[in-house]
């Protein structure tokens, strides 16, 4: 194609320009921003961003402009040569694990060494023994090695027990057979495994003398180090295109009895005696379970800030579009409405901006709690004895006297809770920029693309709620039994097992306390109700699945909205920021509480938490009334999550608003097909003037 | 190559399991098909038409989701000069032609040519300009476009910037862009592939008084030659390109497009309605473009049957996979030795499929009825005279909001109930989501266009507020003339009594809730003055409510007229219960609020649907996705597969067909080469960055 003429280059955006605009909007709030911004991430973490992201700006290799036309042979090849070239950068600049997660985020996808970082070599540490640090640890932190960690396979994700591989003792030479007895036994979706990892740590029932003794993890090389080939009878390859997550090469594996030596069982927490073949479990294996539970609350803390991403584009650009002119506008008044001042658009983003808000408290409370945890456990040490008998799940803990149960039952209903709301707010955000959403320039399409997993893996959104319904059944249990109330739980439990009698009252609008307390009040409710159908009319479980999921949802909305508003009166905040900005945070509290109880209203209305009319006046009165409040500050809002431009990569959520002149640069400058001219009629077997079909 | 991965089974049997399913059922595929699909003999076209297209190399779909952008246009342009080729080979009509692009499932580089250019012409154009520009069309002499969307404005058709000013002088029409925002962006076959566009441009002409100054008529539509009929290069004036990748329509070069003072003929202006004196500059209306709305109706009645389509897609492959699909075992189970559960038995997969299985029937009916009412009254709307479709083609447009916003998020809640392989290439729901999740925007945003159902609604009960003493003059007016004068005696409806479903009483909560919405939207825009913007939210619900009302009045209805067996019909039935239920569960609020149903009813609600399910629906699930017949070439999904085979096809995919798996790369970080033994050190890389 030509040039670009310059009559094209001379025009501009009729009307008001998308950077005049964004400049009234922050002229508009007097929010602090930057303050802001520091609150949530720290002065020195935004400092270290900045200084990554310059490195990563110069180099070629990171350059995003091709990444919405490539396909997936192209998507990979680049990911791999920019995974490599940052290790070349961390080596050259010292990077500790801080700054690389750091880049990792403004670099923006997976990459094929992200297995290898994230899972085998955290894997070898957690479970490896001394020796078999020695043996393939020290190798893979140097890359001499580089793994991935293969548990799912085709048939069985969630359900690990029921894995099919099987790694069979073999007495006479001590070695493991590692084999693949079914089709549906194939390794699958395993990150790194399709194309880069030469080890993997397998998980695969263990069998000793015809006995099944459940999955363990196995060390096994799968290629070749000098070729790169698979081994003999090891079958792995790549298993194809995905929605999203195409830059990394999730992969398939199946063995043909392929022979291990004894060093490769991982054996810190169980072990084979290697001359009597007896089975052992040394160490219970509680410190996974704990971090299962770290984990799930980074989920939980990124859940928001995924959010912020697809909020901040689509408030940015709300702002600036401009579609039809006010109904009620007299008729002098001509020009368009922005598209952020219609309440239906409020309605969507201004909630979702305060969902941002509610997700980051909630998961710097969890990882707070987290913390303090590990503390006591290491000073105590002592409680071995009870976690011996421990299985995989809270359901076997000790309910009512364990904060761990409480920290783990709750990671997992809010792992649910905040991924979801995550996945389907920025597809939300997406539809509110209207036509334009759907180019890949808004940015947000392939990001949500790449986030959707979060809502299937480290346990499937649905599957856990059930984990979460079994520990508190057994606290209610605990409960009713009489036992003294030891966290946040059994607390609100006990509360309304002693007003039960009474009812409650609570002046949702007019208190923060009460709002919270409401919220409280309909998850003891539920919790009490879903005993009654298991234990007294003795349901089956699989019936109750729906109400557990609801339970569920009930118990983690309550601990977001109690987080939040802990975070508010907690006095560094109040220390940290303005007055100003403290208030606005409040509104954004009961933007989030209140619409979330407009949206589950039933419950509220029939665990009388909450009465019609109030329900009818939260929705009506106070949620429009804080739609108003919030909108002024909404572009500032964003701003604060300081997302940089090149990291979201969207012509629709600039920073300055040069919405439209990004989008047809990207459009006419840097689209291929616009390189090529073609042969339009139907006659012509000529498709690209000047190329021979590839077809 | 063969390996020693060619013996391996899975360790159950998919076609045993989903023959065992089809066994226990007593429905008719067979009638229940004709049922649904005999409208235009649809069922017997797709039987002709797939084994054509199988057999073409060129509509193999295996390597879509590999390709990049440009890959992907290519391919589109080579599948629609192919599927020309065999219109002409098979003799197809236009409607062979439409089933053909639709099974294809992709976007062809054509489409627009033979949708909106075409009709544009027909509809909009004067005799003597059809008798010119229809041999062409038809021909593919020339390939057009419809170039109306702007990249400032969309919905917001009168807001259009792109100019097309009259001069008298030299009887031609300047087409101008003043701003970027003016720039065409979005439309179909204009990025690389038209020849020629339609081009809706604000007519401004002389204004007789004032000297000099021109007048705008408002948005108009002309037909423009863009490219050189040889060399397909844009002339001279005209900056036209491609927009770039999107979330979808991939194979699709959506186009942008700039005008420099172009300058068109006085024909260029289609002429049926609108005329321009050539000497004078003076306009004229003539006739009255009723037909258009007409045509509208018919294409919202489209995009309703098309909904339920990818719906019944997204349910047929989530019920065979789930049925097929084991994790877990019940814990209430006897012993440790009882098989895993398929999935599809969880409430909690049930809750979330097959109250969609049962939305696929609900809209289904409804876009019968709309295209009937269409048909019924066609005579008169091609004479100008609508009345008879006034009231439909004013509610078409919340139908059209919520039909699609049923199916585009029904699609992605359908594959996450799948789970892990819910994401994965084979899962066959990638490409359906990726271009349907276009419709919510497209043709009307979702959330924008509820606002003209809303005001419709709101005109009609300030009239029937006004004068209730006339016979009714449309089924609206009935029901909120009946609502009025039953007001304030009114019960709620006990839908459930003694855990019978009362099917009567579910219709009328329906005509209710919407009523009574209707009656507070009057009350607060008309009555308390409120503002517009203020009641948006409120609006939006009303027009679902209405919407809804109309999809469960038109499933009762056509149950009542059907002559299905009694075994297939009771099932119906329960698919309606479900579809009623469900809804009123989902926003049981306004339920309540607005005195439809009583709260004890509600309160019997959620148990009610989960028995429903388990027991009435659940034994026939996959005997009524196979009731949509819908080919393995449109699924393309191992999922979803008739025959059950679902992990040899995944397999197969990932290890036989992936062109990833052909390359072997150096994955050592110190060394810059990429493809293993290319020596090439990446430079081939960077130089396309």
């Amino acid at each position: 194609m030509s040039p670009t003429p310059s009559w094209v280059k001379k025009l501009k955006p009729s009307g008001p320009q998308g950077s005049e605009l964004l400049a009234a909007e922050r002229k508009k709030s007097s929010i602090d921003v930057g303050q802001l911004s520091e609150f949530l991430f720290t002065e020195e973490k935004l400092q270290r961003r900045n200084e990554i992201l310059d490195i990563l700006k110069s180099e070629k290799v990171f350059d995003k402009s091709q990444n919405y036309f490539a396909g997936r042979m192209d998507r990979f090849e680049t990911a791999l040569a920019r995974a490599k070239k940052l290790q070349n950068v961390r080596v050259e600049n010292k990077w500790n694990e801080d700054d690389m997660y750091i880049a990792t985020e403004l670099i923006s996808e997976p990459g094929p060494y992200g297995l290898h970082e994230g899972m085998f070599l955290v894997t070898l540490r957690d479970q490896g023994t001394p020796e078999q640090h020695k043996l393939f640890l020290d190798k893979a932190v140097k890359y001499e090695i580089i793994g991935c960690y293969a548990q799912t396979e085709l048939g069985h994700g969630s359900n690990v027990r029921g894995l099919e591989t099987t790694a069979t003792w073999n007495a006479e030479d001590k070695t493991f057979v590692i084999h693949s007895p079914h089709l549906t036994a194939s390794k699958w979706w395993i990150g790194s495994l399709g194309k880069t990892a030469n080890y993997a740590v397998v998980m695969a029932q263990l069998i000793i003398k015809g006995k099944g003794y459940g999955p363990h993890p196995f060390v096994v090389q799968v290629r070749d180090l000098k070729t790169h080939e698979p081994l003999e009878n090891v079958h792995v390859g790549d298993i194809g295109p995905k929605f999203g997550y195409n830059t990394m090469d999730n992969g398939f594996l199946l063995f043909n009895k392929v022979k291990i030596p004894h060093v490769n069982m991982l054996a810190k927490f169980s072990h084979v005696d290697p001359n009597t073949g007896k089975y052992s479990r040394p160490i219970s294996p509680s410190l996974i379970y704990g971090t299962l539970t770290w984990i799930r609350s980074n989920i939980v803390l990124s859940a928001g800030q995924v959010l912020a991403r697809g909020v901040t584009i689509a408030v940015r650009y709300c702002a600036v579009r401009r579609q039809f002119a006010d109904r009620d506008a007299p008729d002098s008044e001509t020009s368009e409405t922005p598209v952020l001042n219609y309440t239906m658009v409020q309605i969507r983003l201004l909630t979702l901006l305060a969902s941002t808000f509610a997700l980051h408290f909630t998961g710097n409370g969890m990882m707070k709690l987290y913390r303090a945890n590990q503390k006591m456990m290491n000073e105590k040490g002592a409680g071995r004895e009870k976690d011996s008998k421990r299985g995989a799940g809270p359901e076997e803990t000790h309910a009512g006297s364990d904060l761990l149960a409480d920290l783990h039952a709750t990671s997992c209903g809010l792992k649910s809770l905040a991924s979801s709301t995550a996945a389907e707010g920025l597809e939300v955000c997406r539809r509110a920029c209207g036509g334009h959403g759907y180019s890949s320039f808004s940015g947000v399409g392939s990001y949500y693309a790449d986030y959707l997993p979060t809502t299937t893996w480290e346990g499937d959104n649905y599957m856990l709620t059930q984990q979460v319904a079994r520990y508190l059944l057994k606290s209610a249990r605990s409960v009713l039994k009489g036992d003294k109330p030891t966290n946040d739980t059994t607390t609100i439990l006990t509360n309304f097992k002693n007003r039960a009698e009474m009812g409650a009252a609570f002046d949702i609008l007019g208190s923060d306390e009460d709002l919270v307390a409401a919220f409280a009040w309909r998850a003891a409710f539920l919790t009490f109700e879903a005993l009654k159908h298991r234990d007294e009319q003795k349901k089956a479980w699989n019936d109750l699945l729906v109400d557990f999921y609801r339970l569920s949802k009930a118990h983690s909305q309550f601990i977001v909205v109690k987080n939040f508003h802990d975070a508010l009166t907690d006095s560094t905040t109040t220390q940290s920021l303005n007055s100003d900005t403290v208030a606005l945070m409040h509104k954004l509290f009961r933007l989030n509480a209140l619409h979330t109880l407009e949206t589950e209203s039933s419950e509220f209305y029939a665990s009388g938490a909450a009465t019609v009319r109030q329900i009818q006046l939260a929705r009506t009165t106070a949620i429009m009334k804080l739609l108003e409040e919030i909108r002024p500050h909404a572009v500032r809002l964003v701003d604060a999550w300081a997302f940089s431009d090149w990291q979201m990569d969207s012509s629709l959520g600039r920073e300055d608003g040069n919405v439209y002149e990004d989008m047809f640069y990207r459009a006419s400058e840097l689209n291929p097909l616009n390189k090529i001219t073609i042969d339009p009629y139907p006659g012509s077997e000529v498709l690209f003037k000047g190329q021979r079909s590839k077809l | 190559m063969p390996d020693f991965t060619d013996d391996l089974k899975p360790s159950y049997d998919g076609t045993a399991i989903l023959q065992a399913e089809r066994d226990r059922s007593s429905i008719s595929v067979h009638e229940l098909s004709k049922h649904l699909l005999s409208r235009d003999g649809f069922l017997e076209r797709q039987n002709r038409i797939v084994p054509i297209l199988e057999n073409e190399p060129l509509f193999n779909k295996r390597q879509q989701l590999n390709l990049s952008r440009p890959e992907r246009y290519h391919l589109g342009l080579a599948r629609a000069k192919a599927l020309r080729r065999l219109v002409k080979k098979h003799g197809w009509d236009h409607e062979d032609h439409k089933m053909a692009e639709y099974l294809t499932d992709e976007m062809s580089p054509y489409h627009l040519h033979m949708s909106m250019f075409s009709t544009t012409v027909k509809e909009q154009g004067s005799e003597e300009q059809k008798k010119y520009w229809w041999p062409k069309i038809e021909s593919y002499k020339m390939v057009g476009a419809y170039a109306q969307t702007e990249m400032g404005h969309g919905s917001n058709v009168q807001g259009l910037e792109c100019q097309a000013k009259y001069d008298v002088k030299s009887k031609e029409f300047v087409i101008h862009s003043p701003y970027l925002t003016a720039s065409k962006w979005w439309n179909g076959t204009l990025g690389r592939t038209a020849t020629h566009a339609i081009v809706v441009a604000q007519l401004l002409l002389p204004d007789a008084g004032n000297n000099g100054a021109f007048l705008s008529q408002g948005p108009h539509p002309f037909i423009v030659q863009i490219r050189d009929m040889k060399t397909h290069m844009p002339l001279d004036g005209i900056v036209v390109g491609d927009i770039g990748p999107k979330y979808g329509y991939t194979s699709m070069d959506n186009g942008y497009m700039l005008f420099n003072n172009y300058r068109v003929p006085h024909d260029a202006l289609l002429s049926r309605y609108a005329k321009v004196d050539p000497t004078t500059g003076t306009f004229r209306k003539e006739g009255h473009p009723a037909v258009v709305y007409g045509s509208l109706t018919n294409v919202r009645a489209t995009i309703v049957m098309h909904a339920r389509l990818v719906l019944a897609r997204a349910v047929t492959i989530s019920v065979r996979y789930t049925s097929i699909r084991r994790q877990f075992k019940d814990r209430d189970a006897p012993n440790d030795t009882a098989p895993e559960m398929a999935v599809l038995d969880y409430p909690t997969v049930q809750v979330r499929i097959l109250p969609l299985l049962a939305t696929t029937f609900a809209l289904h009916y409804t876009g019968e009825a709309m295209y009937n009412l269409y048909n019924d009254t066609r005579a008169s709307i091609d004479k100008g005279d609508f009345s008879s479709i006034a009231e439909l083609h004013s509610l078409s447009s919340g139908l059209k909001s919520l039909c699609t916003t049923y199916a585009a998020n029904g699609i992605e809640t359908c594959r996450r109930a799948m789970g892990g392989h819910g994401f994965g290439g084979g899962s066959g729901l990638i490409g359906i989501n990726n271009d349907y999740l276009s419709k919510p925007t497209v043709e009307g945003d979702n959330w924008m266009i509820t606002q003209q159902v809303a005001a419709y609604l709101i005109k009609k009960m300030t009239s029937a507020v006004k004068d209730t003493s006339n016979a009714a003059e449309d089924p609206t007016d009935e029901l909120f003339k009946l609502y009025l004068s039953d007001r304030d005696r009114k019960s709620s409806a006990d839908i459930i009594c003694d855990g019978e479903i009362a099917n009567g009483a579910i219709l009328e909560a329906f005509r209710w809730r919407a009523a009574d919405l209707s009656y507070q939207a009057y009350h607060a825009r008309v009555v308390q003055k409120k503002k517009w913007n203020s009641l948006l939210i409120q609006l939006h619900k009303l027009s679902n409510a209405y919407s809804e009302m109309i999809l469960v009045q038109n499933f009762a209805k056509a149950l009542q007229l059907s002559r299905l067996s009694p075994a297939t019909a009771i099932t119906m039935t329960h698919l309606f219960q479900l579809f009623s239920l469900h809804t009123i569960d989902a926003d049981a609020r306004s339920f309540t609020t607005t005195n439809a149903v009583t709260s004890s009813s509600l309160d019997a609600l959620p148990n009610l649907i989960l028995m429903l399910m388990a027991e009435k629906i659940r034994p026939h699930a996959v005997k009524l996705v196979d009731c949509w017949a819908l080919p393995d070439y449109i699924l393309d999904s191992a999922l979803g597969r008739y025959d059950g085979k679902v992990y040899e096809d995944l397999y197969d995919r990932a290890h036989r067909r992936n062109p990833l798996n052909r390359t072997t790369f150096n994955v050592d970080w110190e060394s810059d080469e990429i493809v293993l033994g290319s020596g090439d050190g990446g430079r081939h890389l960077l130089a396309k960055l």
